[in-house]
C-alpha cells in the first residue's frame, strides 16, 4: 500500500479493509478504491491512482513541439480530441498563429464527435452495470459508426492527431459529410429506443434516483465542473462560457438538472448526445471555404517565443485545460494538464462512497464519468 | 454563483458594462499595493505577489467572485532557484481566468496550504509535495498520489535527468542518429 | 470447421478446447483496452473466435496487456497471472508491452513486458485495430496446436529470471510474491531472455 495514514492498526474488528480494482468488472479503467467496509456498507474510501501514471508532463519537456503533439491525445484514450485541440490552442496563443476559419468549423465537428464517442461509450459501461446489457451493445455498436467516421477523416480509429497548431491536418475528404449525415441520422434515430429501453425504464429510475446526490455547493466548492456539475443545476460550459472554435456561432442549449444524484446525471450526459448531434449537422451545414490550416513554422527547428497561457475546452467530462510556459527554445518548458476527472474522482469519490452500499460502488464510480488517464497523466 | 443566461449574447460571452478586467486589476492593486497584476489579453488576469501575501491575494479573489479553483501549477525556475506556484482561478459571473503567482525557495520549499478556502487544493497540493517535494503547512494528506515507493528526487525537479533513469532503471537507450 | 480438423481434434482435444475457447481477463492495464469493448460487443464479435471477458482470473487463460505498463500496473498483473490456471496466454497489445512505445523514456513504465512476464505473442500498433485482434488470436491457436504457446512453462523453468526483474523495478514486491526474495537484481545490460 502506498498510504502511510492507513488506520489498519485502529480499525474495529467489524470493519474490512480491501483493494476494490485494478481489476474488477466494476471499475472504470486501471483505478483502484480502497474500501474500508463494515458488512455491506462503505465506512471509508480512499481514490487508489496511479496505476496509469506515465509522467506526460515531464515526458513532454523533453519533446520537440512537433514531437508533443502525437502524444497529447494519448491523455485521455476515450475523448482524445479534446487534449489535441488544446495543445494546439495552447501553442498556438504561444507562437502567435492564427487558425483559419474552415479549420474552427472542422475541429468543432471533431470535438463533437469525440464527445458523442465518449458520451456512448460511458452508455456502454453503464448501462452494462446496471444489467441492461442489450442497451451497452447498442451504444457500442453505434459508436463504431462514430470511429468509421474519424477513420475516414484522420485514418485513425482511436487516436486521431488531426488537431494541430495552426488547424487541422488534412481538409475534410470528398463524400465525408454524406458519410456523416447518415451516421448522424442513425445516431437520432436510435435515441428513441434508447429512451425506451433504459432512460425512460423505471428499473434505471429507482436504482438511480437519490443515489450519490451531491449538492449544487458542494460541486462548485470541489472543483467539479462539466456533466456532473449541471446535473446539479448550475448552467457552467466553457463551449458558453469562454466560446473557441466555431462555437461562438452556433446555436445549442446547455442541459441541466436540478437533483445532483446519479438520475441527473445520466440524463443530463443522454440530453448532450443530442445537442452535439445538432452541433455537428450545424458545423458541416454553415462549413466556411478556404484553407483548413494555417502553415506553422519549420517544426524542426521551431522555437515557441517564451510566455506562458491557460486555455480551456469544455471536454465529455468537463473542464480540461492546458497550463503551457514556454522558454523560447524548442521544446515546452512546463506543461500542465487540468482534467476534468481530477477532483472527481478523488476527492468527490471519496465523499460519495462514504456510507454507500458495496454494491453501489461500482455504480458511482461509473455514473462520475471518472476516466482513470486524466488523473494520473 | 449566479447564472446570466439570460445575458448572453451571440458569442456566449456576458457583456457586462461595470466590471472588467481593467477594473478588477485596479481593485487588487488598491486594495493589495504588493500585488502584480497584468491583463495580458482579455479574459486573462495575472497577479503575483511575494509568499507572505498569496492566501491575502486568494481571499480577495475568492471573495472578488473568483470561486473555482482549477488548478495549482507549479514551475521549476531551476536558474533562477526557485519554484513558481500558479493558482488558477476562474469566476463564473465575470468569465475571467486569473493566475495567481507566488515563488518559494527551491531549496527547501515551503508553502501555507490554501484547503480551507477551497476544499479539493488538497489533491493539487498532495501532487505538487510528490512531484515537487513542496510542503505545504497545513495539508495533512501529503501522502504519495500517483507514485508508488518511489525512491528518487521529486520526478517533475529540472534535476531529475529523465533518459538516464531510463537508462538505468530499464536499460532503454536513446536513437542516435548514425 | 471442415472434416479435416476432425482428425487434429480427436489427437488433441485438449488443444482445440483451449484455442476455441480462450476467455480473456477483464482488467484494462492501459489505453489500449479502448478497442476491447468493440471486439467483445456485436459489431466486432469475439465470441465466434471463443473470446469471451471473463470476470476473474481464475476463470481465465488469455490475459491480454493492453497498452503500457506502468510499475504499479506491473506489480497488480504479476499477481493476476500468479492467480490464473495453467495453460496461460499472455499477448502483449500495442506497442508498449514490446519495447515502451510512446512512453520509452517514462520513469514509470516498463519498457519490455517478457522480462518481466512470459509473453507468447505481440500485436504491434498504437492502437492496433480489432481486425489484428482476431488475426493475434487465429496465430496463438497454431501457436497451441504447435505446443510452442508455452510461456506458463517458461514462467515456470526460468522463475528466478523473471523474479529478478521484477524484483529489480519493484524492490518492495513481498517475499511470498515472488521467488524466495535473495535474487539477485542485476543490470539491465546482463540480462538474457531464456530460450
Amino acid at each position: 500500500m502506498t498510504e502511510p495514514d492507513a488506520p489498519t492498526a485502529t480499525a474495529a474488528p467489524r470493519e474490512l479493509e480491501m483493494y476494490f480494482g485494478p481489476q474488477h468488472v466494476g471499475m472504470v479503467g486501471n483505478f483502484g478504491i480502497i474500501l474500508t467496509v463494515e458488512g455491506d456498507t462503505v465506512v471509508r474510501a480512499r481514490a487508489n491512482p496511479g496505476y496509469l501514471h506515465r509522467g506526460f508532463e515531464k515526458l513532454m519537456e523533453y519533446r520537440t513541439y512537433i514531437q508533443n503533439f502525437p502524444l497529447v491525445c494519448r491523455l485521455n484514450v476515450m475523448d482524445p480530441d479534446p487534449n489535441e485541440a488544446l495543445y494546439a490552442m495552447a501553442v498556438e496563443d504561444l507562437a502567435g498563429l492564427d487558425v483559419p476559419p474552415r479549420a474552427h468549423y472542422i475541429r468543432t465537428v471533431v470535438l463533437e464527435l469525440s464527445r458523442v464517442s465518449s458520451h456512448l461509450m460511458w452508455m456502454w459501461g453503464y448501462a452494462n452495470l446496471l444489467g441492461f446489457e442489450t442497451l451497452g451493445q447498442w451504444a457500442m455498436g453505434d459508436r463504431d459508426y462514430v470511429l468509421d467516421l474519424f477513420e475516414a477523416l484522420t485514418g485513425g480509429r482511436v487516436y486521431h492527431t488531426y488537431i494541430w497548431p495552426g488547424g487541422v491536418r488534412r481538409d475534410l475528404p470528398d463524400g465525408f459529410a454524406d458519410k456523416a449525415y447518415r451516421v448522424l441520422d442513425h445516431l437520432q434515430s436510435m435515441l428513441p429506443e434508447y429512451d425506451n429501453l433504459f432512460f425512460n425504464h423505471r428499473l434505471f429510475a429507482d436504482r438511480t434516483q437519490g443515489l450519490a446526490v451531491l449538492g449544487r455547493d458542494d460541486a462548485l466548492a470541489m472543483g467539479v465542473t462539466g456533466t456532473n456539475l449541471r446535473a446539479t443545476g448550475a448552467a457552467a460550459d466553457t463551449r458558453k462560457d469562454e466560446p473557441y472554435a466555431a462555437y461562438g456561432a452556433l446555436d445549442f442549449d446547455v442541459p441541466t438538472m436540478q437533483d445532483g444524484d446519479s438520475y441527473a446525471r445520466a440524463v443530463v450526459v443522454r440530453l448532450e448526445i443530442e445537442q452535439s448531434l445538432s452541433l455537428v449537422r450545424q458545423a458541416l451545414e454553415g462549413m466556411p471555404g478556404g484553407p483548413a490550416w494555417t502553415k506553422m513554422p519549420n517544426p524542426f527547428k521551431w522555437e515557441v517565443p517564451p510566455g506562458e497561457t491557460y486555455v480551456k475546452i469544455e471536454s465529455a467530462r468537463g473542464e480540461a485545460g492546458f497550463y503551457m510556459v514556454s522558454d523560447g527554445s524548442d521544446k515546452p518548458y512546463r506543461v500542465h494538464f487540468r482534467s476534468p476527472s481530477y477532483p472527481v474522482g478523488i476527492l468527490v469519490l471519496e465523499r460519495l462512497l462514504q456510507g454507500a452500499s458495496l454494491s453501489d460502488v461500482g455504480h458511482i464510480m461509473l455514473s462520475l464519468n471518472i476516466a482513470a488517464p486524466e488523473i494520473d497523466r | 454563483m449566479r447564472d446570466r443566461d439570460g445575458d448572453r449574447d451571440r458569442t456566449g460571452h456576458v457583456a457586462d458594462a461595470d466590471v472588467n478586467e481593467e477594473d478588477l486589476k485596479q481593485r487588487i492593486a488598491d486594495r493589495m499595493p504588493q500585488c502584480g497584476v497584468t491583463v495580458p489579453k482579455p479574459g486573462r488576469l495575472i497577479a503575483t505577489v511575494p509568499r507572505d501575501g498569496l492566501l491575502s491575494l486568494l481571499h480577495l479573489l475568492k471573495t472578488d467572485g473568483f470561486e473555482h479553483l482549477s488548478l495549482i501549477s507549479c514551475v521549476d525556475w531551476i536558474d533562477e532557484g526557485e519554484l513558481e506556484l500558479v493558482y488558477h482561478l476562474w469566476s463564473q459571473e465575470k468569465k475571467v481566468h486569473a493566475m495567481a503567482k507566488t515563488r518559494v525557495d527551491r531549496a527547501s520549499p515551503r508553502m501555507l496550504s490554501v484547503i480551507l478556502l477551497f476544499r479539493h487544493a488538497q489533491t493539487y497540493e498532495r501532487e505538487l509535495h510528490e512531484m515537487f517535494g513542496i510542503d505545504f503547512d497545513g495539508n495533512p494528506r501529503q501522502v504519495p498520489l500517483l507514485l508508488d515507493h518511489w525512491q528518487g528526487i521529486p520526478p517533475m525537479r529540472k534535476e531529475f535527468d529523465l533518459r538516464r533513469h531510463a537508462r538505468e532503471t530499464f536499460g532503454v537507450e536513446e536513437r542516435t542518429d548514425d | 470447421m471442415d472434416r479435416a480438423q476432425i482428425p487434429k481434434i480427436l489427437k488433441s482435444p485438449a488443444n482445440w478446447g483451449r484455442k476455441y475457447s480462450l476467455w480473456a481477463v477483464y482488467f484494462c492495464t492501459g489505453c489500449g483496452i479502448i478497442e476491447i469493448p468493440p471486439v467483445v460487443t456485436s459489431r466486432w464479435d469475439a465470441e465466434r473466435f471463443g473470446v469471451i471477458p471473463m470476470a476473474t482470473p481464475r476463470q481465465g487463460n488469455l490475459f491480454l496487456i493492453t497498452g503500457y505498463v506502468s510499475l504499479k500496473t506491473l506489480g497488480a498483473i504479476i499477481r493476476t497471472y500468479d492467480q490464473m490456471l495453467n495453460p496461460k496466454y499472455v499477448v502483449g497489445f500495442g506497442s508498449c508491452p514490446v519495447n515502451g512505445g510512446m512512453y520509452w523514456d517514462s520513469y514509470n513504465t516498463i519498457k519490455h513486458l517478457d522480462q518481466y512476464v512470459p509473453v507468447d505473442g505481440w500485436i504491434s500498433g498504437c492502437m492496433p485495430r480489432p481486425e489484428a485482434i482476431f488475426i493475434a488470436v487465429t496465430h496463438l491457436w497454431t501457436l497451441i496446436d504447435k505446443g510452442l504457446a508455452d510461456g506458463y512453462k517458461r514462467y515456470k523453468d526460468n522463475y528466478d529470471f523473471y523474479c529478478a526483474n521484477q524484483r529489480r523495478v519493484l524492490p518492495h514486491l513481498p517475499k511470498f510474491a515472488c521467488g524466495t526474495g535473495t535474487e539477485t537484481a542485476t543490470a539491465p545490460a546482463t540480462l538474457r531472455m531464456p530460450t
